[in-house]
């Protein structure tokens, strides 16, 4: 667009203006912006090209960022979770590493750092993950790449009229091995979890193993009665017409506690006791406790 | 909570901007904020934690993206609709008109490669070159070239 010689290079200018070019060459920049008139035009243009762009991006997107208190909350719940909890997928491999580190060290650094503020460091140094290795373990939702959810193609007069027996499948006891397997859950942690549906049979989803995931008996507020109960909403609200079946599989798929919070609008599990179940949702039924 | 409170708000636009709704960015954030508490209880690097922050959320919200296109793949399509930049409604002369520049401005970015789309996105977040070139896995050189050849293309579309 712009001579390169002996004019400026818009790169040039660019790093002059973002100040991330290397001194020397900030100089060259600024002795040659004195004396040119025509750089110093073009430098205007990138700078309003940018201003626009960024004010652009903020306007487009900032009006659908919704008030941080609920998220904040939920983060600091899982938090907590994560350094109060003792998590049989953290735990092993945490050993495997540090075979000299006993259990009761161990306990002592999950249980210190609460918060981000308040950490405890504990290195690593064989360690050699990436951050888009330092994915969450299995806890209160399954790890999407395992468990993305899987579908069936399914009618809405079918997923609200189909008897129990038609819709919902015993997890097989290979299945179940399968899915400890891919979560690394040694078989003598098995009886802590019981195999879940992440999308429910009466939402449409399968018995494939990207549809199970190890849900922990010890979950917390978060527990498999809550999602029960989000289940059992999001069936109502299908079957009412107030919600379309893909987006309930969806959201149940993408983060089930956060699909609760929206659709009870709470932050906090309601007293799920006394919430009905359909027979059509009882994921839990055909899970098979281990041990 | 001080990183939450400092990162949460820049980290949302970035995840929408990359086309996943505010509920999946919503928790593409949490994720984040989950590995890094176990990024920082391992005792790994704490430098340019910023620029860590951005691509855990990156690679995250690519994930998420390809999740929700394995998902459409094998219900209807057409279901799972990216989020739209809002419509401002009824508006005085001077805000629709704004708007409008808005939109073409960002159809214009949105024809740039997905890498020259991505170097924009988290400069007007703040971020350094050092930091864009982490997040994105380039080099400096190429974040400096897409910027210029970004900024130009645009300064083209808007005939100044």
């Amino acid at each position: 667009m712009f001579d390169a010689q002996p004019h400026l290079s818009d790169e040039d200018l660019i790093l002059a203006a973002d100040g991330e070019a290397p001194s020397l060459q900030a100089l060259r920049v600024r002795a040659h912006l004195a004396v040119c008139p025509r750089c110093r035009k073009i430098l205007l243009q990138l700078e309003r090209a940018s201003a626009d762009f960024a004010r652009a991006h903020r306007e487009t997107f900032t009006p659908h960022i919704p008030s941080g208190q609920g998220p904040r909350a939920l983060l600091r719940a899982r938090l907590a979770e994560i350094a109060q909890s003792s998590r049989p997928a953290f735990w092993p491999s945490l050993r495997q590493r540090t075979p000299s580190l006993g259990w009761a060290a161990v306990a002592a650094i999950a249980v210190t750092g609460i918060a981000l503020g308040s950490l405890v460091f504990h290195r690593n140094p064989s360690s050699e993950n990436t951050p888009q290795a330092a994915w969450p373990e299995a806890g209160l939702v399954p790890n999407r790449d395992l468990t993305p959810g899987a579908t069936r193609p399914v009618s809405l007069a079918q997923v609200c009229s189909a008897p129990h027996e038609e819709v919902v499948k015993e997890v097989s006891p290979s299945q179940r091995a399968s899915v400890f397997e891919e979560y690394g859950i040694r078989e003598s942690n098995a009886e802590d979890y019981e195999v879940d549906y992440l999308i429910a049979p009466g939402l449409g989803g399968t018995d494939d193993i990207h549809n199970l995931w190890p849900e922990p008996y010890r979950a917390g507020t978060w527990d498999a009665h809550v999602k029960d109960a989000l289940e059992e909403r999001l069936h109502q609200m299908v079957c009412a017409h107030q919600l379309d079946l893909q987006t309930a599989q969806r959201a149940i798929a993408s983060d089930w506690i956060s699909a609760y919070k929206k659709y009870f609008a709470t932050d906090r599990p309601q007293f799920v006791a006394a919430v009905p179940q359909s027979p059509l949702l009882l994921s839990r039924r055909t899970t098979v406790r281990a041990g | 909570m001080r990183l939450f409170e400092e990162f949460r708000e820049p980290l949302l636009r970035y995840g929408l901007s990359l086309g996943i709704d505010v509920h999946d960015a919503e928790e593409v954030v949490q994720e984040t904020f989950l590995a890094l508490f176990q990024h920082l209880r391992q005792g790994r690097s704490r430098k340019n934690l910023r620029g860590w922050i951005f691509r855990v959320t990156h690679n995250l919200a690519l994930k998420r993206c390809y999740a929700i296109k394995a998902l459409r793949a094998r219900t209807e399509p057409g279901e799972l609709m990216v989020q739209e930049p809002p419509d401002p409604g009824p508006t005085p002369e001077q805000q629709f008109s704004d708007w409008q520049r808005r939109r073409q401005l960002l159809a214009v970015v949105q024809a740039l490669p997905q890498t020259d789309q991505n170097c924009l996105r988290l400069r007007a977040e703040g971020l350094r070159y050092r930091e864009i070139a982490a997040v994105l896995g380039v080099s400096l050189g190429t974040v400096s070239m897409s910027l210029a050849r970004s900024f130009s293309r645009l300064i083209r579309a808007d005939g100044r």
